[in-house]
């Protein structure tokens, strides 16, 4: 389904991902780990498409598209989605209008009608209850004065809503109490699927005891420096990242 | 053989006469006389003046603009200018002259208001028009005022008697048509004691290859009424429009206006607001949308003469091409005037490298028990909303609208007659785009 291949990556003339290997599988469910700034978010913003980063190196194949040729919108529209680690706030624009222009958008660029009002309203309603998002918050400007766990739980309902191939995940479990966690988690499960995939960046094992990995990655200095399965992350919690940056810094 | 130099502006001068007014009663013909004496010590505004220091006039001293009366309005033009859905009274002026065929009047002696053209008025009504023509407009320094004052053919006419309501809004539409015309329409707008009014006043060009609109709305708010004016300008892009809204509100009166300049050459409004009495509330909104090389600058000004009023400014601004948008905000409050509320916000959008925004705010307050707020942003496109709702698969064209719309919405929804609220929308968001 996703297949990068040595992605280099630079913001402002300075490299952040340095070559960087990762392939997803339909059904899979992976996740990415690594200290502060080692460059987690910058990949999911390049895979998003943020135009503020130059691609210097390597290439990326989504659904046997080139992934990097696309615009954020024609991304979104062949199924890529990225759940903002800081989520943004747009004063003036309804959630509910917000959430019907872009399920229509998509739509049309899948080559399907609009929804129907009456099926839009179901869809809402159904996808709100999945992540516990009260009503109250469609009638609100998008993230507008939205808590950190509703802003999360806006992101994964925005994802239940798209319905995905790939989801992206960008600390969607910090700042969540435990609740607000299982929430979040039950709707990716609930959204989980064998021909669907999902990329989680956490700092947390707590997150993967409820969304759990058939991989975790480790991220450091803009490379997959590790890769394991779901006791690896165990094994980060307990030992922390310095053993990995050691090993990895062993071998170059 | 003795040689005669005459300025720009006298020649300018000469070019506006030969209109007949002898037929007005003295005390109208004497209004015209005091502002053709003013004139005499004016002239165009230059760079130089503080309140000018971004839009120079001088180069209309040049142009020989003349009043002209259209000939052969062809209907099917005209109706081109209504508002779609807007049930109203609707008066037309072309070039500044009344058009009887495609208005409405309500005129009836004993009615609850007055609706009609001024030169009917001040014939018809003169007891309604004397005390109140000219009363705010005797500014000896303002040469565009005087020049109306001294030259308008005529304009709209609306009274509104106490404890009275208009059953459904004045439409007020000015259009130009010919080249090198002159147009002052003049309007004269009246709500006694608690009546309520709603005028819509737009301007817009049927065809010229030059304009001068030199425009005046003069209103007067008496104690506890309503008065909501929509300001909507749409000429073309040869045409300079210079006006200025004057309104005077008595005690627990409340006086609305919002501005909406969308396409001309060069636009300049000066709003004088005077809150004479207690209890005043005035809201002024101007929504304003730029692409082009248009120029636009609004000047207001509040003056807060007595207390407990308040007066909220929310003056917002997308700029695009080459357009400039400028906003001068001046808020006086008199020592006397206490508890006084005054809010004031200028936002402007630079949608690209040669837009420009200038904004100023001005307060000047005498009055120890007052909340006076002011803020003015000017920035860029926020690219990362803009990101975020592509991400969403919304593709760019429909972002950055749904983006601006938000940005502009918050000042359209001041506009309470919903057919003008969509016209407006829909000439804003044309501005949207460049034109480059
Ligand atoms: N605009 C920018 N200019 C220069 N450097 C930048 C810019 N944006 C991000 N960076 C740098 O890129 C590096 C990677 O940042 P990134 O946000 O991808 O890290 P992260 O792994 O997501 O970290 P965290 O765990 O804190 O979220 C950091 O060193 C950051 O400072
Ligand atoms: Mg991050």
């Amino acid at each position: 389904m996703l297949k990068i291949n040595g992605l280099k990556a630079e913001i402002n003339g300075k490299e952040i991902l340095k070559g960087l290997n990762l392939e997803v599988k339909p059904g899979e469910v992976h996740a990415i780990m690594g200290p502060n700034g080692s460059g987690k978010s910058t990949l999911a913003s390049v895979l998003a498409g943020r135009e503020e980063y130059e691609v210097t190196g390597g290439d990326v194949d989504f659904e046997g598209e080139d992934l990097l040729d696309l615009s954020p919108e024609q991304r979104a529209g062949e199924g890529l989605f990225l759940a903002f680690q800081y989520p943004v706030e747009i004063p003036g624009v309804s959630n509910i209008n917000f959430i019907k222009t872009a399920v229509n958008e998509v739509r049309e660029y899948r080559g399907l009608p609009n929804l129907e009002t009456k099926e839009f309203m179901k869809l809402l309603k159904e996808k709100q209850q999945l992540v516990e998002l009260s009503g109250k918050l469609a009638n609100r400007s998008v993230n507008e004065g939205f808590s950190g766990g509703e802003k999360k739980r806006n992101e994964i309902f925005q994802m239940a809503m798209l319905n995905p191939k790939l989801g992206i995940l960008d600390e969607t479990d910090s700042g969540l109490d435990i609740d607000a966690l299982r929430i979040v988690a039950n709707g990716v499960n609930e959204l989980k699927t064998k021909d669907n995939a999902f990329v989680v960046v956490t700092h947390y094992q707590r997150l993967l005891d409820y969304i759990v990995p058939d991989f975790v990655h480790v991220l450091y200095d803009g490379r997959i420096v590790k890769t394991g399965t779901k006791e690896l992350a165990l094994e980060l919690e307990e030992k922390g990242y310095d053993w990995i940056i050691d090993e990895f810094k062993e071998t170059v | 053989m003795a040689t005669l130099t005459i300025s720009d502006k006298e020649r300018f001068l000469i070019n506006q006469e030969g209109q007949d007014f002898s037929h007005e009663a003295k005390t109208f013909i004497k209004i015209r006389e005091l502002a053709l004496k003013n004139l005499k010590d004016l002239d165009f505004p230059t760079n130089k003046l503080e309140d000018w220091k971004y839009t120079n006039l001088r180069g209309i001293s040049k142009i020989e603009f003349r009043p002209q009366s259209a000939i052969n309005i062809i209907a099917a033009k005209v109706k081109a200018h209504k508002i779609p859905n807007l049930d109203a009274y609707t008066l037309v002026f072309v070039n500044g002259f009344f058009s009887a065929e495609f208005s409405d009047t309500a005129e009836e002696k004993d009615g609850n208001f007055v609706v009609t053209n001024l030169n009917t008025a001040k014939k018809k009504f003169i007891k309604f028009v004397e005390p109140y023509l000219g009363f705010q407009t005797r500014a000896k320094d303002q040469f565009f005022v005087n020049l109306n004052a001294a030259f308008s053919q005529d304009g709209a006419f609306v009274y509104v008697k106490a404890h009275q309501k208009l059953d459904k809004p004045v439409h007020i539409i000015n259009l130009v048509d010919g080249d090198l015309v002159a147009a002052y329409p003049r309007n004269l707008i009246i709500a006694d004691k608690l009546a309520e009014a709603q005028v819509v006043v737009s301007y817009e060009t049927i065809d010229t290859a030059s304009a001068l609109s030199n425009v005046i709305n003069e209103v007067f708010v008496a104690e506890g009424a309503h008065v909501q004016m929509d300001k909507i300008q749409n000429e073309n892009g040869n045409t300079y429009h210079i006006g200025a809204d004057y309104a005077v509100q008595h005690k627990d009166s409340t006086f609305t206006i919002n501005t909406i300049p969308a396409n001309g050459k060069l636009i300049r409004n000066n709003l004088s607001i005077l809150l004479d009495g207690t209890g005043c509330t005035a809201n002024l909104n101007g929504a304003i949308c730029l692409n082009g090389d248009i120029h636009v600058d609004n000047q207001t000004y509040v003056d807060h003469a007595q207390p407990n009023c308040d007066s909220n400014e929310l003056y917002k601004a997308v700029v695009n091409d080459q357009a400039a948008s400028i906003f001068n905000g001046k808020i006086y409050v008199n020592k006397i005037a206490q508890q006084t509320n005054a809010f004031q916000s200028n936002a402007n959008i630079l949608m690209s490298d040669d837009a420009k925004a200038n904004s100023k705010p001005q307060l000047e307050i005498y009055a120890d028990d007052v909340k006076c707020s002011h803020g003015c942003t000017i920035g860029q496109f926020d690219d990362e909303a803009l990101f975020y709702l592509r991400t969403r698969g919304i593709k760019e064209s429909t972002a950055k609208k749904v983006l601006l719309e938000a940005f502009i919405g918050e000042v359209l929804d001041n506009i309470k007659i919903e057919a003008v609220r969509d016209y407006a929308s829909a000439l804003i968001a044309k501005n949207f785009n460049s034109k480059n």
